[in-house]
Protein backbone atom coordinates (compact mmCIF):
# COMPACT_ATOMS: atom_id res chain seq x y z
CA UNK A 1 0.00 0.00 0.00
CA UNK A 2 3.02 2.24 0.15
CA UNK A 3 2.34 3.63 -3.32
CA UNK A 4 -1.26 4.60 -2.63
CA UNK A 5 -1.68 8.33 -2.80
CA UNK A 6 -2.72 9.52 0.61
CA UNK A 7 -1.68 13.00 -0.36
CA UNK A 8 -3.56 14.55 -3.21
CA UNK A 9 -1.74 14.71 -6.53
CA UNK A 10 0.57 17.76 -6.50
CA UNK A 11 -1.10 19.00 -9.68
CA UNK A 12 -3.90 21.43 -8.99
CA UNK A 13 -6.94 20.01 -10.71
CA UNK A 14 -9.95 22.20 -11.15
CA UNK A 15 -13.44 20.77 -10.84
CA UNK A 16 -14.45 22.23 -14.19
CA UNK A 17 -15.22 19.73 -16.92
CA UNK A 18 -13.03 19.85 -20.01
CA UNK A 19 -15.25 17.39 -21.85
CA UNK A 20 -18.82 16.36 -21.17
CA UNK A 21 -20.37 13.57 -23.19
CA UNK A 22 -24.09 13.04 -22.67
CA UNK A 23 -26.26 10.21 -24.01
CA UNK A 24 -24.00 9.56 -26.97
CA UNK A 25 -25.27 6.84 -29.30
CA UNK A 26 -24.12 5.80 -32.69
CA UNK A 27 -25.68 3.45 -35.21
CA UNK A 28 -24.06 2.65 -38.51
CA UNK A 29 -25.39 0.90 -41.57
CA UNK A 30 -23.79 -2.54 -41.68
CA UNK A 31 -24.25 -5.28 -44.23
CA UNK A 32 -27.05 -6.88 -42.19
CA UNK A 33 -28.83 -3.68 -41.37
CA UNK A 34 -28.25 -1.26 -38.55
CA UNK A 35 -25.46 -1.94 -36.10
CA UNK A 36 -25.45 -0.12 -32.79
CA UNK A 37 -21.82 0.92 -32.22
CA UNK A 38 -22.22 3.12 -29.17
CA UNK A 39 -25.11 3.12 -26.76
CA UNK A 40 -25.91 5.91 -24.34
CA UNK A 41 -22.34 6.81 -23.48
CA UNK A 42 -22.02 9.53 -20.90
CA UNK A 43 -18.81 10.67 -19.30
CA UNK A 44 -17.16 13.72 -17.84
CA UNK A 45 -13.48 14.50 -18.08
CA UNK A 46 -12.31 17.03 -15.52
CA UNK A 47 -9.91 19.74 -16.66
CA UNK A 48 -6.30 18.64 -16.35
CA UNK A 49 -7.20 14.97 -15.85
CA UNK A 50 -5.59 12.03 -17.58
CA UNK A 51 -8.42 9.69 -18.55
CA UNK A 52 -7.79 6.36 -20.27
CA UNK A 53 -10.47 4.43 -22.15
CA UNK A 54 -9.95 0.66 -22.46
CA UNK A 55 -12.10 -2.06 -23.93
CA UNK A 56 -12.07 -5.02 -26.30
CA UNK A 57 -11.50 -4.57 -30.04
CA UNK A 58 -14.50 -3.17 -31.81
CA UNK A 59 -16.08 -1.69 -28.70
CA UNK A 60 -16.21 1.71 -30.34
CA UNK A 61 -13.56 3.41 -28.24
CA UNK A 62 -11.86 4.86 -31.30
CA UNK A 63 -15.24 5.98 -32.67
CA UNK A 64 -15.93 7.71 -29.39
CA UNK A 65 -12.59 9.50 -29.56
CA UNK A 66 -13.12 10.51 -33.21
CA UNK A 67 -16.47 12.00 -32.26
CA UNK A 68 -14.85 13.98 -29.46
CA UNK A 69 -12.39 15.23 -32.08
CA UNK A 70 -15.25 16.28 -34.34
CA UNK A 71 -14.01 13.92 -37.05
CA UNK A 72 -17.08 11.69 -37.02
CA UNK A 73 -20.72 12.45 -36.35
CA UNK A 74 -22.80 10.68 -33.74
CA UNK A 75 -26.38 9.55 -34.30
CA UNK A 76 -27.54 11.22 -31.10
CA UNK A 77 -26.25 12.77 -27.91
CA UNK A 78 -24.03 15.76 -27.27
CA UNK A 79 -20.34 16.39 -26.70
CA UNK A 80 -19.35 19.59 -24.94
CA UNK A 81 -15.79 20.83 -24.84
CA UNK A 82 -15.17 23.78 -22.52
CA UNK A 83 -18.95 24.16 -22.36
CA UNK A 84 -19.47 24.47 -26.10
CA UNK A 85 -20.66 21.66 -28.39
CA UNK A 86 -18.24 19.94 -30.75
CA UNK A 87 -19.58 20.12 -34.30
CA UNK A 88 -16.39 19.61 -36.30
CA UNK A 89 -12.62 19.58 -35.97
CA UNK A 90 -11.41 22.50 -33.88
CA UNK A 91 -7.63 22.37 -33.31
CA UNK A 92 -7.84 25.34 -30.95
CA UNK A 93 -9.87 23.28 -28.51
CA UNK A 94 -8.81 19.71 -29.27
CA UNK A 95 -5.52 18.27 -30.52
CA UNK A 96 -5.45 14.70 -31.88
CA UNK A 97 -2.67 12.10 -31.96
CA UNK A 98 -3.34 9.01 -34.07
CA UNK A 99 -2.12 5.43 -33.86
CA UNK A 100 -0.10 5.80 -37.03
CA UNK A 101 1.92 8.94 -36.43
CA UNK A 102 0.33 10.20 -39.69
CA UNK A 103 3.17 12.60 -40.40
CA UNK A 104 3.43 14.06 -43.89
CA UNK A 105 6.46 12.26 -45.36
CA UNK A 106 7.39 15.18 -47.65
CA UNK A 107 7.75 17.60 -44.73
CA UNK A 108 10.53 17.78 -42.17
CA UNK A 109 9.73 17.22 -38.49
CA UNK A 110 9.59 20.96 -37.90
CA UNK A 111 7.38 21.60 -40.95
CA UNK A 112 5.06 18.83 -39.81
CA UNK A 113 4.70 20.51 -36.44
CA UNK A 114 4.08 23.85 -38.16
CA UNK A 115 1.43 22.39 -40.46
CA UNK A 116 -1.62 23.25 -38.30
CA UNK A 117 -0.31 26.82 -37.92
CA UNK A 118 0.43 27.30 -41.61
CA UNK A 119 -3.10 26.15 -42.44
CA UNK A 120 -4.33 29.10 -40.41
CA UNK A 121 -1.80 31.41 -42.07
CA UNK A 122 0.02 32.21 -38.85
CA UNK A 123 3.04 34.51 -39.40
CA UNK A 124 6.22 32.63 -40.29
CA UNK A 125 8.18 33.80 -37.26
CA UNK A 126 5.48 32.80 -34.83
CA UNK A 127 5.16 29.42 -36.52
CA UNK A 128 8.86 28.72 -36.25
CA UNK A 129 9.03 29.91 -32.65
CA UNK A 130 6.11 27.76 -31.49
CA UNK A 131 7.20 24.71 -33.46
CA UNK A 132 10.71 25.02 -32.00
CA UNK A 133 9.27 25.21 -28.51
CA UNK A 134 7.18 22.09 -29.16
CA UNK A 135 10.18 20.23 -30.56
CA UNK A 136 12.07 20.97 -27.35
CA UNK A 137 9.10 19.97 -25.24
CA UNK A 138 8.96 16.51 -26.79
CA UNK A 139 12.73 16.07 -26.47
CA UNK A 140 13.64 16.24 -30.15
CA UNK A 141 15.84 19.31 -30.14
CA UNK A 142 18.18 19.12 -33.12
CA UNK A 143 15.95 16.74 -35.10
CA UNK A 144 13.81 19.43 -36.73
CA UNK A 145 15.31 19.03 -40.20
CA UNK A 146 14.79 15.26 -40.32
CA UNK A 147 12.17 13.75 -42.57
CA UNK A 148 9.73 11.25 -41.00
CA UNK A 149 11.42 8.22 -42.60
CA UNK A 150 14.65 9.30 -40.94
CA UNK A 151 13.00 9.06 -37.51
CA UNK A 152 12.29 5.99 -35.38
CA UNK A 153 8.74 5.02 -34.46
CA UNK A 154 9.00 6.62 -31.04
CA UNK A 155 10.40 9.84 -32.48
CA UNK A 156 7.60 9.99 -35.02
CA UNK A 157 5.05 9.83 -32.23
CA UNK A 158 6.93 12.57 -30.39
CA UNK A 159 6.59 14.76 -33.50
CA UNK A 160 2.93 13.80 -33.71
CA UNK A 161 2.37 14.84 -30.09
CA UNK A 162 4.18 18.12 -30.75
CA UNK A 163 1.92 18.71 -33.74
CA UNK A 164 -1.17 17.99 -31.66
CA UNK A 165 -0.08 20.51 -29.04
CA UNK A 166 1.27 23.29 -31.26
CA UNK A 167 -1.98 25.28 -31.24
CA UNK A 168 -2.07 24.96 -27.47
CA UNK A 169 -5.48 23.27 -27.20
CA UNK A 170 -6.62 22.51 -23.65
CA UNK A 171 -7.49 18.93 -24.63
CA UNK A 172 -5.33 16.24 -26.25
CA UNK A 173 -7.05 13.14 -27.64
CA UNK A 174 -4.83 10.12 -28.25
CA UNK A 175 -5.93 7.05 -30.19
CA UNK A 176 -3.64 4.13 -29.24
CA UNK A 177 -0.62 6.30 -30.01
CA UNK A 178 1.98 3.77 -28.85
CA UNK A 179 0.33 0.58 -30.10
CA UNK A 180 2.73 0.18 -33.02
CA UNK A 181 5.86 0.64 -30.89
CA UNK A 182 7.99 -2.04 -29.33
CA UNK A 183 7.57 -2.71 -25.62
CA UNK A 184 10.58 -0.73 -24.39
CA UNK A 185 9.91 2.31 -26.54
CA UNK A 186 6.29 2.12 -25.45
CA UNK A 187 7.25 2.30 -21.78
CA UNK A 188 9.60 5.20 -22.38
CA UNK A 189 7.01 7.04 -24.41
CA UNK A 190 4.38 6.56 -21.69
CA UNK A 191 6.77 8.06 -19.18
CA UNK A 192 7.56 10.91 -21.55
CA UNK A 193 3.90 11.58 -22.16
CA UNK A 194 3.33 11.96 -18.42
CA UNK A 195 6.19 14.45 -18.24
CA UNK A 196 4.73 16.46 -21.15
CA UNK A 197 1.27 16.29 -19.60
CA UNK A 198 2.70 17.55 -16.33
CA UNK A 199 4.57 20.42 -18.00
CA UNK A 200 1.68 21.56 -20.17
CA UNK A 201 -1.26 20.88 -17.79
CA UNK A 202 -3.42 19.51 -20.61
CA UNK A 203 -6.48 17.34 -20.31
CA UNK A 204 -5.72 13.98 -21.95
CA UNK A 205 -8.14 11.34 -23.17
CA UNK A 206 -6.16 8.27 -24.15
CA UNK A 207 -7.45 5.11 -25.83
CA UNK A 208 -5.47 1.88 -25.47
CA UNK A 209 -5.61 -1.90 -25.54
CA UNK A 210 -2.91 -2.25 -22.93
CA UNK A 211 -4.12 -2.55 -19.35
CA UNK A 212 -0.64 -1.94 -17.95
CA UNK A 213 -0.37 1.24 -19.96
CA UNK A 214 -3.84 2.28 -18.78
CA UNK A 215 -3.05 1.86 -15.09
CA UNK A 216 0.38 3.39 -15.42
CA UNK A 217 -0.83 6.56 -17.13
CA UNK A 218 -4.32 7.25 -15.87
CA UNK A 219 -5.98 9.26 -13.15
CA UNK A 220 -9.08 7.41 -14.13
CA UNK A 221 -9.81 4.41 -16.35
CA UNK A 222 -13.09 3.99 -18.20
CA UNK A 223 -13.87 0.41 -19.23
CA UNK A 224 -16.04 -0.14 -22.29
CA UNK A 225 -17.93 -3.27 -23.31
CA UNK A 226 -18.08 -4.74 -26.79
CA UNK A 227 -20.90 -4.00 -29.20
CA UNK A 228 -22.85 -1.99 -28.49
CA UNK A 229 -20.15 0.06 -26.80
CA UNK A 230 -21.09 1.21 -23.34
CA UNK A 231 -19.10 2.38 -20.36
CA UNK A 232 -19.36 -0.40 -17.80
CA UNK A 233 -16.90 0.71 -15.16
CA UNK A 234 -15.00 3.74 -13.99
CA UNK A 235 -11.91 3.12 -11.90
CA UNK A 236 -9.89 5.74 -10.06
CA UNK A 237 -6.19 5.05 -10.19
CA UNK A 238 -5.03 6.28 -6.82
CA UNK A 239 -1.34 5.81 -7.46
CA UNK A 240 0.93 8.67 -6.47
CA UNK A 241 2.49 10.93 -9.04
CA UNK A 242 5.01 11.13 -10.52
CA UNK A 243 4.57 7.52 -11.59
CA UNK A 244 7.63 5.31 -11.64
CA UNK A 245 8.38 2.05 -13.40
CA UNK A 246 8.78 0.36 -9.99
CA UNK A 247 5.08 0.92 -9.29
CA UNK A 248 4.22 -1.66 -11.94
CA UNK A 249 5.58 -4.38 -9.67
CA UNK A 250 3.42 -3.43 -6.69
CA UNK A 251 0.31 -5.20 -5.43
CA UNK A 252 -1.82 -2.12 -5.83
CA UNK A 253 -0.89 -1.86 -9.50
CA UNK A 254 -1.60 -5.55 -10.02
CA UNK A 255 -4.98 -5.35 -8.32
CA UNK A 256 -6.07 -2.35 -10.37
CA UNK A 257 -4.98 -4.11 -13.53
CA UNK A 258 -6.81 -7.28 -12.46
CA UNK A 259 -10.02 -5.39 -11.75
CA UNK A 260 -10.04 -3.87 -15.25
CA UNK A 261 -9.29 -7.27 -16.77
CA UNK A 262 -12.17 -8.89 -14.85
CA UNK A 263 -14.56 -6.26 -16.14
CA UNK A 264 -13.51 -6.77 -19.74
CA UNK A 265 -13.53 -10.56 -19.48
CA UNK A 266 -16.87 -10.81 -17.71
CA UNK A 267 -18.56 -8.92 -20.52
CA UNK A 268 -16.96 -10.72 -23.38
CA UNK A 269 -17.73 -14.25 -22.12
CA UNK B 1 40.94 -7.32 -55.18
CA UNK B 2 38.15 -4.80 -55.11
CA UNK B 3 35.11 -5.43 -57.23
CA UNK B 4 34.32 -2.62 -59.75
CA UNK B 5 31.19 -0.61 -58.96
CA UNK B 6 28.05 -1.23 -61.05
CA UNK B 7 28.42 2.27 -62.56
CA UNK B 8 31.92 1.42 -63.80
CA UNK B 9 30.69 -1.86 -65.27
CA UNK B 10 27.85 -0.06 -67.04
CA UNK B 11 30.29 2.41 -68.59
CA UNK B 12 32.58 -0.42 -69.67
CA UNK B 13 29.69 -2.22 -71.36
CA UNK B 14 28.75 0.96 -73.24
CA UNK B 15 32.35 1.44 -74.41
CA UNK B 16 32.47 -2.21 -75.46
CA UNK B 17 29.27 -1.93 -77.53
CA UNK B 18 30.54 1.22 -79.25
CA UNK B 19 33.89 -0.45 -79.92
CA UNK B 20 32.18 -3.51 -81.42
CA UNK B 21 30.00 -1.22 -83.54
CA UNK B 22 33.22 0.21 -84.96
CA UNK B 23 35.30 -2.96 -85.25
CA UNK B 24 32.83 -5.64 -86.41
CA UNK B 25 31.88 -3.92 -89.73
CA UNK B 26 35.57 -3.20 -90.46
CA UNK B 27 36.43 -6.90 -90.19
CA UNK B 28 33.89 -7.63 -92.89
CA UNK B 29 31.92 -10.12 -90.79
CA UNK B 30 28.84 -7.97 -91.33
CA UNK B 31 28.23 -6.16 -94.61
CA UNK B 32 27.76 -2.38 -94.40
CA UNK B 33 24.12 -2.80 -95.41
CA UNK B 34 23.48 -4.56 -92.09
CA UNK B 35 25.69 -2.44 -89.89
CA UNK B 36 27.83 0.50 -91.03
CA UNK B 37 30.75 1.34 -88.73
CA UNK B 38 30.25 3.91 -86.01
CA UNK B 39 32.81 6.26 -87.59
CA UNK B 40 31.07 6.08 -90.95
CA UNK B 41 27.68 6.75 -89.33
CA UNK B 42 29.07 9.78 -87.49
CA UNK B 43 30.74 11.10 -90.62
CA UNK B 44 27.46 10.89 -92.55
CA UNK B 45 25.69 12.61 -89.67
CA UNK B 46 28.16 15.51 -89.66
CA UNK B 47 28.25 15.86 -93.44
CA UNK B 48 24.47 16.05 -93.64
CA UNK B 49 24.04 17.99 -90.45
CA UNK B 50 21.66 20.58 -91.94
CA UNK B 51 19.20 17.88 -93.02
CA UNK B 52 19.38 16.02 -89.70
CA UNK B 53 19.18 19.16 -87.58
CA UNK B 54 16.06 20.24 -89.42
CA UNK B 55 14.49 16.79 -88.95
CA UNK B 56 15.43 16.85 -85.26
CA UNK B 57 13.81 20.26 -84.82
CA UNK B 58 10.57 18.98 -86.38
CA UNK B 59 10.61 15.86 -84.19
CA UNK B 60 11.38 17.84 -81.04
CA UNK B 61 8.51 20.22 -81.77
CA UNK B 62 6.10 17.30 -82.18
CA UNK B 63 7.45 15.55 -79.09
CA UNK B 64 7.11 18.71 -76.98
CA UNK B 65 3.48 19.28 -77.95
CA UNK B 66 2.46 15.63 -77.61
CA UNK B 67 4.13 15.48 -74.18
CA UNK B 68 2.18 18.57 -73.17
CA UNK B 69 -1.06 16.85 -74.25
CA UNK B 70 -0.13 13.53 -72.63
CA UNK B 71 1.00 15.07 -69.34
CA UNK B 72 -1.56 17.88 -69.08
CA UNK B 73 -4.50 15.75 -70.16
CA UNK B 74 -3.28 12.70 -68.26
CA UNK B 75 -2.90 14.57 -64.99
CA UNK B 76 -6.24 16.34 -65.38
CA UNK B 77 -8.28 13.27 -66.31
CA UNK B 78 -6.32 11.09 -63.88
CA UNK B 79 -7.02 13.50 -61.03
CA UNK B 80 -10.74 13.49 -61.81
CA UNK B 81 -10.93 9.72 -62.24
CA UNK B 82 -8.82 9.05 -59.15
CA UNK B 83 -10.55 11.66 -57.00
CA UNK B 84 -14.20 11.00 -57.78
CA UNK B 85 -15.47 7.54 -56.85
CA UNK B 86 -18.22 7.64 -59.50
CA UNK B 87 -15.79 8.32 -62.35
CA UNK B 88 -13.33 5.83 -60.94
CA UNK B 89 -15.84 2.98 -60.95
CA UNK B 90 -17.23 4.01 -64.31
CA UNK B 91 -14.11 4.81 -66.32
CA UNK B 92 -11.06 3.20 -64.75
CA UNK B 93 -11.83 -0.35 -66.00
CA UNK B 94 -12.44 1.04 -69.50
CA UNK B 95 -9.19 3.01 -69.52
CA UNK B 96 -7.23 0.09 -68.12
CA UNK B 97 -8.46 -2.16 -70.94
CA UNK B 98 -7.84 0.50 -73.59
CA UNK B 99 -4.26 0.70 -72.38
CA UNK B 100 -3.69 -2.80 -73.76
CA UNK B 101 -4.99 -1.87 -77.24
CA UNK B 102 -2.20 -1.16 -79.75
CA UNK B 103 -3.21 2.42 -80.40
CA UNK B 104 -1.00 2.49 -83.47
CA UNK B 105 -3.88 0.92 -85.42
CA UNK B 106 -5.64 4.26 -85.04
CA UNK B 107 -2.84 6.18 -86.72
CA UNK B 108 -4.18 5.79 -90.30
CA UNK B 109 -7.43 7.37 -89.10
CA UNK B 110 -5.44 10.22 -87.55
CA UNK B 111 -3.73 10.93 -90.84
CA UNK B 112 -7.14 11.01 -92.52
CA UNK B 113 -8.36 13.51 -89.92
CA UNK B 114 -5.29 15.67 -89.43
CA UNK B 115 -3.24 15.12 -92.62
CA UNK B 116 0.30 13.80 -92.80
CA UNK B 117 1.87 16.89 -91.21
CA UNK B 118 2.84 17.42 -87.58
CA UNK B 119 -0.75 17.53 -86.31
CA UNK B 120 -1.43 13.82 -86.78
CA UNK B 121 1.85 12.91 -85.03
CA UNK B 122 1.09 15.20 -82.11
CA UNK B 123 -2.44 13.83 -81.74
CA UNK B 124 -1.32 10.21 -81.98
CA UNK B 125 1.70 10.49 -79.66
CA UNK B 126 -0.31 12.64 -77.25
CA UNK B 127 -2.90 9.90 -76.86
CA UNK B 128 -0.22 7.22 -76.78
CA UNK B 129 1.52 8.92 -73.83
CA UNK B 130 -1.74 9.96 -72.18
CA UNK B 131 -2.68 6.56 -70.78
CA UNK B 132 0.24 5.83 -68.45
CA UNK B 133 0.14 9.40 -67.09
CA UNK B 134 -3.59 9.24 -66.55
CA UNK B 135 -3.54 5.77 -64.98
CA UNK B 136 -0.68 6.51 -62.60
CA UNK B 137 -2.20 9.85 -61.59
CA UNK B 138 -5.49 8.10 -60.85
CA UNK B 139 -3.64 5.42 -58.90
CA UNK B 140 -1.59 8.00 -57.01
CA UNK B 141 -4.66 9.93 -55.94
CA UNK B 142 -6.80 6.86 -55.33
CA UNK B 143 -4.27 5.24 -53.02
CA UNK B 144 -3.47 8.19 -50.75
CA UNK B 145 -3.04 7.22 -47.11
CA UNK B 146 -6.44 8.12 -45.65
CA UNK B 147 -4.80 8.63 -42.26
CA UNK B 148 -3.00 11.67 -43.65
CA UNK B 149 -6.30 13.21 -44.74
CA UNK B 150 -7.83 12.43 -41.37
CA UNK B 151 -4.89 14.09 -39.63
CA UNK B 152 -5.21 17.16 -41.86
CA UNK B 153 -8.91 17.38 -41.08
CA UNK B 154 -8.22 17.15 -37.36
CA UNK B 155 -5.95 20.18 -37.79
CA UNK B 156 -8.79 22.11 -39.34
CA UNK B 157 -7.76 21.89 -43.02
CA UNK B 158 -10.53 22.84 -45.45
CA UNK B 159 -11.19 20.68 -48.51
CA UNK B 160 -9.15 22.93 -50.87
CA UNK B 161 -6.33 22.90 -48.31
CA UNK B 162 -6.54 19.11 -48.06
CA UNK B 163 -6.14 18.89 -51.84
CA UNK B 164 -3.33 21.44 -52.11
CA UNK B 165 -1.41 20.44 -48.99
CA UNK B 166 -1.99 16.68 -48.80
CA UNK B 167 -3.44 15.09 -51.94
CA UNK B 168 -1.09 16.78 -54.42
CA UNK B 169 2.20 16.30 -52.56
CA UNK B 170 1.23 12.74 -51.61
CA UNK B 171 0.55 11.74 -55.21
CA UNK B 172 3.63 13.40 -56.75
CA UNK B 173 5.84 10.26 -56.66
CA UNK B 174 3.37 8.11 -58.63
CA UNK B 175 2.52 10.95 -60.99
CA UNK B 176 6.20 11.54 -61.75
CA UNK B 177 6.84 7.91 -62.61
CA UNK B 178 3.80 8.08 -64.90
CA UNK B 179 5.19 11.23 -66.53
CA UNK B 180 8.48 9.50 -67.21
CA UNK B 181 6.75 6.58 -68.88
CA UNK B 182 4.27 8.83 -70.72
CA UNK B 183 7.06 11.08 -71.97
CA UNK B 184 9.01 8.10 -73.28
CA UNK B 185 5.88 6.80 -75.02
CA UNK B 186 5.28 10.22 -76.58
CA UNK B 187 8.76 10.06 -78.13
CA UNK B 188 8.08 6.54 -79.41
CA UNK B 189 4.69 7.63 -80.73
CA UNK B 190 6.12 10.55 -82.69
CA UNK B 191 8.95 8.50 -84.21
CA UNK B 192 6.68 5.57 -85.13
CA UNK B 193 4.14 7.93 -86.68
CA UNK B 194 6.88 9.66 -88.68
CA UNK B 195 8.09 6.30 -89.92
CA UNK B 196 4.60 5.25 -91.02
CA UNK B 197 3.30 8.25 -92.91
CA UNK B 198 4.99 11.61 -93.07
CA UNK B 199 7.18 14.00 -94.99
CA UNK B 200 9.47 15.22 -92.24
CA UNK B 201 11.18 14.38 -88.94
CA UNK B 202 13.80 11.84 -87.89
CA UNK B 203 11.46 8.87 -88.26
CA UNK B 204 10.81 9.95 -91.84
CA UNK B 205 14.57 9.96 -92.52
CA UNK B 206 14.85 6.40 -91.22
CA UNK B 207 12.11 5.15 -93.55
CA UNK B 208 13.27 7.17 -96.54
CA UNK B 209 16.91 6.02 -96.42
CA UNK B 210 15.95 2.47 -95.60
CA UNK B 211 13.92 2.21 -98.84
CA UNK B 212 16.99 3.28 -100.80
CA UNK B 213 19.22 0.96 -98.76
CA UNK B 214 21.45 3.80 -97.54
CA UNK B 215 22.41 2.19 -94.24
CA UNK B 216 24.83 4.82 -92.89
CA UNK B 217 22.11 7.48 -93.12
CA UNK B 218 19.55 5.16 -91.51
CA UNK B 219 21.92 4.52 -88.64
CA UNK B 220 22.69 8.21 -88.29
CA UNK B 221 18.97 8.84 -87.75
CA UNK B 222 18.73 5.92 -85.31
CA UNK B 223 21.67 7.32 -83.37
CA UNK B 224 19.88 10.66 -83.02
CA UNK B 225 16.74 9.00 -81.72
CA UNK B 226 18.82 7.03 -79.21
CA UNK B 227 20.45 10.22 -77.97
CA UNK B 228 17.06 11.96 -77.79
CA UNK B 229 15.55 9.17 -75.66
CA UNK B 230 18.55 8.93 -73.36
CA UNK B 231 18.63 12.70 -72.80
CA UNK B 232 14.91 12.72 -72.01
CA UNK B 233 15.37 9.91 -69.51
CA UNK B 234 18.27 11.70 -67.83
CA UNK B 235 16.23 14.90 -67.50
CA UNK B 236 13.24 12.97 -66.14
CA UNK B 237 15.37 11.16 -63.58
CA UNK B 238 17.04 14.38 -62.52
CA UNK B 239 13.64 16.06 -62.06
CA UNK B 240 12.42 13.09 -60.03
CA UNK B 241 15.48 13.21 -57.77
CA UNK B 242 15.06 16.94 -57.24
CA UNK B 243 11.38 16.71 -56.37
CA UNK B 244 11.61 13.61 -54.25
CA UNK B 245 14.61 14.61 -52.18
CA UNK B 246 12.60 13.72 -49.08
CA UNK B 247 12.30 10.12 -50.25
CA UNK B 248 15.93 9.45 -50.99
CA UNK B 249 17.70 11.70 -48.52
CA UNK B 250 17.54 9.12 -45.78
CA UNK B 251 18.92 6.26 -47.80
CA UNK B 252 22.11 8.21 -48.19
CA UNK B 253 22.55 8.52 -44.45
CA UNK B 254 21.58 5.24 -42.91
CA UNK B 255 24.13 5.79 -40.20
CA UNK B 256 22.40 8.92 -39.02
CA UNK B 257 19.15 7.00 -38.86
CA UNK B 258 20.61 4.34 -36.63
CA UNK B 259 22.07 6.98 -34.34
CA UNK B 260 18.66 8.65 -34.24
CA UNK B 261 17.02 5.39 -33.23
CA UNK B 262 19.30 4.80 -30.29
CA UNK B 263 18.72 8.38 -29.21
CA UNK B 264 14.95 8.07 -29.47
CA UNK B 265 14.86 5.53 -26.68
CA UNK B 266 15.54 8.13 -24.03
CA UNK B 267 16.67 11.62 -24.97
CA UNK B 268 14.77 13.52 -22.30
CA UNK B 269 14.05 11.11 -19.51
CA UNK B 270 17.34 11.65 -17.75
Amino acid sequence: MQYMADVKSPRPQSRAAAIEVTGLSHIYEGRDGQVPALQEVSLTVGAGRFVVIVGPSGCGKTSLLMMMAGLRHQSSGTILCAGKPITGPDPNRVGVVFQEASLFPWLTALDNIEFPLSIRHAPREERRRRADAMLNLVGLKGFGTRYPHELSGGMKQRVSIARGLVQDPPVLLMDEPFAALDEQTRMTMGHELLRIWDETAKTVVFVTHSLTEAVYLADEVLVMSARPGRIIDRIDIALARPRTYEMMATDVFGRLRERIWQQIRRRSD
Amino acid sequence: MQRPSPATVRRLILVLVLALWEVVPLTGVLPELFLPALSKTLTVLVQNWAEYAHALAVTLYEVALSMAIACGGGILVGALVGGLALLRNLLLPVFSSLYAVPIVILYPIFTAWFGIGSESKIAFAGIYGFFPVMLSTAAGIGTIDQNLLLAARSMGASVPQQIARVVIPASIPTVLSGLRLGGALAIIGVVVAEMLTSSDGIGYLVTRYRTVLDSPRVFAAILMILVLSVVFDLIARWAERRTLAWQTAGRRERGAQIRARSLAAAPATA
